[in-house]
Order: structure tokens, then C-alpha cells, then sequence
């Protein structure tokens, strides 16, 4: 039956075409939606690494251009906080906190990997802490440091994958220019700031020495309150704060409000594709629906025929939905042979199984969608009475 | 082979009722070849879709091979169909997307058993019967009504069943088609013994079977031998 089914539609392909047309382009819509929602899905399921409830992040921008007099008021507003019995730890922090529209990176080389590109942050001591960051091997930033020859630096698991492979990095010293080197201090399992939608990328962190250098501002400090503490707190800190660094402007936000805002800015375009992907799939759906009812109805002699022939009606209704399916395979076969070209070049370096998981969802919503628009009038059809349906003809 | 009995069809409207068929009484022997004749919409059609299976009396019981068939399913009704009964019709019934070996397996497709080189063996002997060996890759649209006809012939010969069953095989052809096709069921009928009922307009054609059945107003009106059967026409 299935090879009489492939004759009939290959024999009727002129007719068919636009319809496999429709269902080729569905899928590759469906595919490219998917893609999205599958990479950005599995993103979201990998830890973060690092926890951003009970963190506020303070930034500071100071009215004058005196870096002296704005490197001691920022020490005297890292100590204010300090002081604050709410406040568990604080860290400064380079303006990529994150969460934050902004990225900082550098490229790394050591041995045969030249130039890999590496997203860097710029922290405390306490930075950790802040975060809640689990370090898997090696250690933290400590004291200790600042007695280091080489600027000490903790990467994250996906930098250490790219740049050392199954070397052991701990210890390694990364050159960067003529007078200074990175030494892998540590290294932390996972640290995904950019967004809870982003992949992880490499990374690490340099030490912020305040004492190392004088002249040097940073405007950003990431605070970890103790759970509970409110907006009265928050007028409180600032009004204080504010008291040291006259005519500063400062404002304080949670990391949760900052991740909800980046989580839309990759939400929003994907719900409105996902969106005009429905409005396509309803569409085809329609199509498919309108262009099955009319062959039905336009195939009332060789429905009767059949069913003198011996045909049973659940062998009309099978037949019919089988043709649709045959359709449908046609159109995803083409549009398959399209799809896998992207895990094969490697596009967008996103992982294969992104790619896989998208094609096989994309087949299996346009084959249940098919088989959904054929069932009506394929019960329509097997329900015709063949002497009628001769006698039609 | 099929008996009819007390065979009453009405047609069923909202506000009209049409009696299509009315105390009709049939027993076709096997091996006979009947013609049925009689005016436009006196019933014959209905009469040859209730024998055929493929409608079902309002009245009456059909009984094939002294079986009633009144409760048998669709799958059983569908069965029977495919094994003991082939159909040649006025329009041929082709499926012009198939070509014509393609439409000549059509009834075994439906034939649970037959190997797909069995079929092709089966569909080319067939088309042999008909004289359309050289044809079995053309499609309906590229014959004349008579190869059409031919075509359809040869499916209903494939499943090599007990009784055929043709509504005016020769309504659409010229007189020397008609003939031929008309040959070829003569000789169906007697060479393999095939039971035929057909239905015809032409007179003729009809003196050539050997019973022919008179119908008026859905009523059987006559029913006798005719003098002019026999085998050397053939």
C-alpha cells in the first residue's frame, strides 16, 4: 500500500507540488524556531553559577575628575558598607556585573590556542562570597596575592577546556604582554553572567588590587544583603553613602530586577517569533485542511471505485491520511536535507544536539499537524457510500 | 449464486419518497450470463449496486452462494466484494494518476496474501485476456473508450472472480467497440464460466446473454431465456 501510495502522489506531483512547497517551508520556519527555543531552553536548564538572589549591585558616578579624591571616597564608601550590620559581603566590580548590558573581553594564547577570546571581570576579594561562586579546583582571590609575581587570575570550566584541553591549569601562566602574565589561581565550575538564555562562554576573573592602584576608580559594587532587607535599607545606604561622596549620583538595583530585564530582551523577540510561527502553522493548517477537503470531494468516483474493488472504509481513511503523511514526508525530507547542513558546517558554533532536537520536534509537530488536518475529511471520505459516490462520477 | 428476495429500495427525502425498487425476486445461477434492461431510472442501476454489495436494500434479503449477507459488516461486505465480485462500468472508473497495470492491480491491492510479483503476473495475464499486453505502461488518458474499457475489464478479471458485474460496459463505445467488448464477456462467460449480470440500453446486446430481465418502475416486468444464446456467436 505505502508503494501504491508513492506511486499516486509521485504520479500527481504537479498538483502536489505547492503543497509540499507549504510544508517545506513550514518545517524550516518550525526549525529555525525551534533551533531558538531549544538553544535558549537548554541554556536556562545549566546553572548560572553563581546565586543573584539578596545581591543589589550600587553604581556610582562621581562629579569630578580628581581620581585621588574619588579613589578615597570610594574607600571610605567600601567601608561604610562594610559597616552596615544588613550588608553580608561586598566587592567592587568592573561595569559588566552580571546581568548587565555591558561585556568586557580579551584574547587569551597559550600554547597552540591563539587569540581565544575571553569575556573578563574585574572583582574583590570578597567577590565570591558576593556571589556565592563555587570554586572546583585551586582557590579564590586571597591576601596572599599580593605578594604574587604574576597577576593572579580564576577561570571558569569552559575557558579551561578551550585553552589548556586536559592539561592541568592550575599554575599555568598565560602571558599577556611584555610586563605582565595571568597564573590560574582557580578555577569555578560554571559563571554565565551575560544572561540565563546565554551559552557559557570562557571567562575569568582578575584580582582588584585598591591598594595597587591609587589613582584607579570603579563605579560598580556588588553588595549581598542579608535576606529580607527591604527599600528602607536601600534609602538608608544611599542617604549615607551619598554624605561621602557629595554630589555623586548613586543608584542601587537587585540583580533580580536586572536578570527579569535581560530575560525579556530575549523573550520578547522569541515569543513574537514564536508567534508568527503559529500564526504560519495555523495557516498551513488551514491550507493543508482546505486543500485535502477538496481533493476528497473531487475524488467521490475513485473513492466508490475503490470500494467496490474491496476496499473497507477504514482502508479509505487509512489510504487517505497515509497520502497526506506520504505529502508530508516529501516536504520534510527536502527540508531536512536544508536543516542538517547547519550541524554539519557548524553555523552559529551552536551544539549539534540543538540542531537535532530541532529537526526531530519540527518533523514531529508538521507530521501530528498533518495528520490532525487530514483526519476530518479523511473520515469524510470513508464515510461516502460507494453507490453514491459511483453514481456521482 | 446470488438469490434476491422481496427486494424493496426506496429513497428517502425530507418530503419525497422514491421507490427504486419493488418486490423484486432474482436467482442468478452460476455460470449464467444475464442481461437486465428497461428504461432510464427504473432501477437496474440499484438492482446491480444491492447485487453488487455496495448498497443495501431497504426490504429484502441478498443472499451470495445461499449466504444472507444482511449482517455482515463493512470489512466482511468488503471482503466479499474483492474475492467473489469484479465491476466494469459505463465510465470505466479509471484512476487516471495510475497507469493502466497500475489500475488493473487495484483490486488485489485490497487482497491480503498476493506477493507484488504475483499481482504483476496476474495483472499482465489480464491485460493479455483483453488484447492490452503492449499497453500496461500508457495511462487511461492515452486510449480510446475501448481500451479504457478493456482496462477496466482486465481488473475485474484480475481477482478472478465467481460473478461480474457491468451497468452498460458498452454505453459509451461505438457499435464495433461495443462488440468488442462485448466478445470479450461472451467469452469470460463461457471459456472460464464467469457468471455476468449486465445492464444494458441496447437490444442487441442484450440478445446475446442468455436471460434477459425486464424492469418498469422498479418492478421486474419480465424474465426469460433468449432464443438467439449459444456458444458459436462467440
Amino acid at each position: 500500500m505505502i508503494r501504491h501510495l508513492f506511486k499516486l502522489i509521485w504520479n500527481r506531483k504537479k498538483s502536489n507540488f505547492l503543497l509540499i512547497t507549504e510544508i517545506f517551508i513550514c518545517f524550516l520556519v518550525l526549525f529555525g524556531v525551534l533551533s531558538l527555543v531549544v538553544y535558549n531552553v537548554r541554556n536556562y536548564t545549566k546553572p548560572l553559577g553563581f546565586e543573584h538572589e539578596n545581591v543589589w549591585l550600587l553604581t556610582m558616578r562621581p562629579s569630578t575628575d580628581s581620581s585621588a579624591l574619588n579613589h578615597q571616597n570610594l574607600e571610605q564608601v567600601l567601608q561604610r558598607l562594610h559597616a552596615f550590620p544588613e550588608i553580608e559581603h561586598v566587592s567592587l566590580s568592573s561595569s559588566n556585573a552580571p546581568f548587565a548590558f555591558s561585556q568586557m573581553n580579551n584574547n587569551l594564547s597559550y600554547g597552540n590556542v591563539k587569540d581565544l577570546m575571553a569575556d573578563f571581570y574585574e572583582v574583590e576579594d570578597d567577590y565570591d562570597e558576593v556571589m556565592q561562586l563555587q570554586v572546583r579546583e585551586g582557590r579564590w582571590f586571597a591576601p596572599q596575592d599580593n605578594a604574587s609575581h604574576h597577576e593572579p587570575i580564576v577561570i571558569n570550566k569552559a575557558l579551561q577546556q578551550q585553552l589548556f584541553g586536559e592539561e592541568d591549569a592550575l599554575g599555568k601562566v598565560i602571558p599577556v604582554n611584555d610586563s605582565t602574565n595571568y597564573q590560574v589561581v582557580g578555577i569555578t565550575d560554571y559563571f554565565r553572567a551575560g544572561s540565563e538564555f546565554a551559552a557559557e562562554g570562557p571567562a575569568f576573573f582578575t584580582r582588584i588590587n585598591l591598594q595597587k592602584n591609587p589613582n584607579s576608580f570603579w563605579n560598580e559594587v556588588l553588595i549581598r544583603v542579608k535576606p529580607g532587607t527591604g527599600i528602607d535599607f536601600e534609602e538608608k545606604m544611599v542617604k549615607q553613602l551619598s554624605a561621602i561622596g557629595k554630589d555623586w549620583a548613586m543608584e542601587v538595583s537587585t540583580l533580580e530586577k536586572m536578570r527579569q530585564n535581560k530575560a525579556k530582551l530575549t523573550l520578547v523577540p522569541m515569543i513574537a517569533l514564536g508567534l508568527v510561527c503559529a500564526f504560519l502553522i495555523l495557516n498551513v493548517a488551514l491550507g493543508l485542511f482546505g486543500v485535502l477537503w477538496y481533493n476528497i470531494n473531487s475524488r467521490h468516483g475513485e473513492i466508490g471505485l475503490r470500494r467496490a474493488l474491496g476496499a473497507a472504509s477504514g482502508q479509505i481513511y487509512r489510504q487517505f491520511i497515509g497520502e497526506v503523511l506520504v505529502l508530508a514526508t516529501l516536504g520534510l525530507l527536502l527540508g531536512v536535507v536544508f536543516a542538517v547542513q547547519l550541524p554539519l558546517l557548524q553555523v552559529f558554533e551552536i551544539e549539534s544536539v540543538v540542531y537535532t532536537i530541532a529537526i526531530v520536534g519540527a518533523v514531529a509537530i508538521i507530521y501530528l499537524l498533518t495528520v490532525i488536518c487530514a483526519f476530518y475529511p479523511s473520515r469524510q471520505a470513508a464515510a461516502i457510500h460507494p453507490a453514491v459516490a459511483l453514481h456521482e462520477e | 449464486m446470488i438469490t434476491l428476495k422481496n427486494i424493496e429500495k426506496v429513497y428517502q427525502t425530507k418530503s419525497i419518497e422514491t421507490v427504486a425498487l419493488h418486490n423484486v425476486n432474482l436467482e442468478i445461477p452460476k455460470g449464467e450470463f444475464v442481461s437486465i434492461m428497461g428504461p432510464s431510472g427504473c432501477g437496474k442501476s440499484t438492482l446491480l449496486n444491492i447485487m453488487g454489495l455496495l448498497d443495501e436494500p431497504t426490504n429484502g434479503l441478498v443472499e451470495i452462494d445461499g449466504t444472507p449477507i444482511s449482517n455482515y459488516r463493512d470489512k466482511q461486505l468488503a471482503r466479499l466484494r474483492n474475492q467473489k465480485l469484479g465491476f466494469v462500468f459505463q465510465s470505466y472508473h479509471l484512476i487516471n494518476d495510475l497507469s493502466v497495470l497500475d489500475n488493473v492491480e487495484l483490486p488485489l491491492l485490497y487482497r491480503s496474501g498476493t506477493s507484488a510479483s504475483e499481482t504483476r503476473r496476474l495483472a499482465l495475464t489480464a491485460l493479455e485476456k483483453v488484447g492490452l499486453s503492449a499497453r500496461t505502461k500508457h495511462f487511461p488518458s492515452q486510449l480510446s473508450g475501448g481500451q479504457r474499457q478493456r482496462v477496466a475489464i482486465a481488473r475485474a478479471l484480475i481477482g478472478q472472480p465467481e460473478i461480474i458485474l457491468a451497468d452498460e460496459p458498452t454505453g459509451n463505445l461505438d457499435s464495433v467497440m461495443g462488440e468488442e467488448i462485448m466478445n470479450i464477456l461472451l467469452n469470460l462467460n463461457r471459456i472460464d464460466g464467469t457468471t455476468i449480470v449486465m445492464v444494458t440500453h441496447d437490444e442487441n446486446m442484450a440478445h446475446k446473454t442468455g436471460r434477459l430481465i425486464r424492469f418498469f418502475d422498479g418492478q421486474q416486468v419480465s424474465d426469460a431465456k433468449t432464443a438467439t444464446y449459444n456458444f458459436q456467436q462467440v
